[in-house]
């Protein structure tokens, strides 16, 4: 395999569908983000903790729009690094992956990977947006979120080599094994500490256009990257034969 | 008479280095967008970086909107 022709195109794929997932979240996400954090304001106020004088809101137009500005560049670093995994996942898996176009196979692969590290931890650990969320616990919290979704991506991991060693005929069993190991480990972690106590439909709202943002990752990702690897054959080499 | 033929080879070996290299970024870019709160920083900017938070403002509403644990 081409060394750095692989390397490149897995890194420019995932930098291009991080920047997509960040112009997605400025469209759809940032108005929830705006809401949740004028209700933090509104808490600050309340307690006291701030005054409502031109100074704060000119500090908080200021780091405002930096937060705001980094979203497609934080996109595309996201992008670049969760795509560095998929690459790797996918040169490994690309022959066994069903399909005869790259594109099919790297949206299949895309698939399993949302489910697996994305929506079954999202399932558990739901994306909330500012205001929900005690400062206290987000050691505990990201520990959590990130065990689940290790142990997750290493189970659907050690099912799929699993399933490698059985029938064709009996390779659903591996699949019904996942799931099964993925709801132990559902039902036996635990929740998350926090109470949510901020309105449920600007939470509910925020989660699914957060969900929708990140499918749109993974479905541009599958889509970039396929065409990518259709297109440059890293794995491909033209040799000259002189007899 | 002696004649070329060219003929594709596919190989299907995944370079250790390439692995190697893309895993590191992975592990840095998660990180960075995830979960750091001043530690990159500091290493240059020493403890005001833990004040500052200059990476995790830039990756603010990124790290919301992906899920991850804010604050």
């Amino acid at each position: 395999m081409k060394t750095a022709r692989f390397i490149a195109l897995v890194l420019l794929a995932g930098c291009f569908a991080g920047i997509i997932h960040g112009t997605a979240n400025l469209a759809i996400v940032e108005p929830y983000l705006d809401e949740a954090i004028g209700i933090e304001n509104q808490n600050l106020f309340s307690s006291g903790e701030e005054q409502d004088t031109p100074e704060f809101w000119v500090e908080y137009s200021s780091y405002r729009d930096w937060q705001k500005g980094g979203q497609v560049l934080a996109g595309a670093i996201l992008g670049t690094s969760v795509g560095a995994l998929f690459g790797i996942i996918f040169a490994f898996s690309r022959r066994s992956l069903p399909g005869n176009h790259n594109v099919k196979k790297a949206l299949i692969l895309a698939g399993i990977m949302w489910l697996t590290i994305y929506f079954i931890p999202f399932l558990k650990y739901p994306a909330n947006p500012p205001t929900v969320g005690d400062p206290e616990t987000v050691v505990l919290r990201s520990i959590l979120y990130l065990s689940f979704i290790a142990i997750s991506g290493f189970g659907a991991l050690g099912f799929y080599k699993l399933s490698n060693r059985l029938d064709k005929s009996k390779k659903i069993a591996a699949v019904l094994g996942y799931a099964i190991f993925i709801s132990v480990i559902f039902v036996a972690m635990p929740q998350n500490p926090d109470e949510v106590i901020a309105p449920m439909d600007l939470v509910n709202g925020f989660r699914a256009m957060s969900l929708i943002a990140v499918s749109i990752y993974w479905i541009a990702l599958g889509i970039i990257l396929g065409a990518f690897w259709q297109k440059l054959q890293p794995d491909k080499s033209l040799q000259t034969y002189t007899s | 008479m002696s004649y070329s033929e060219e003929i594709i080879v596919s190989k299907q070996a995944v370079p250790t280095f390439a692995v190697v290299i893309l895993a590191i970024i992975f592990g840095f870019g998660l990180f960075l967008v995830g979960y750091d709160q001043g530690h990159l920083f500091s290493i240059i900017q020493g403890a005001e970086a833990f004040d500052d938070l200059f990476i995790h403002e830039l990756t603010h509403d990124m790290r919301h909107a992906a899920g991850f644990p804010c604050h």
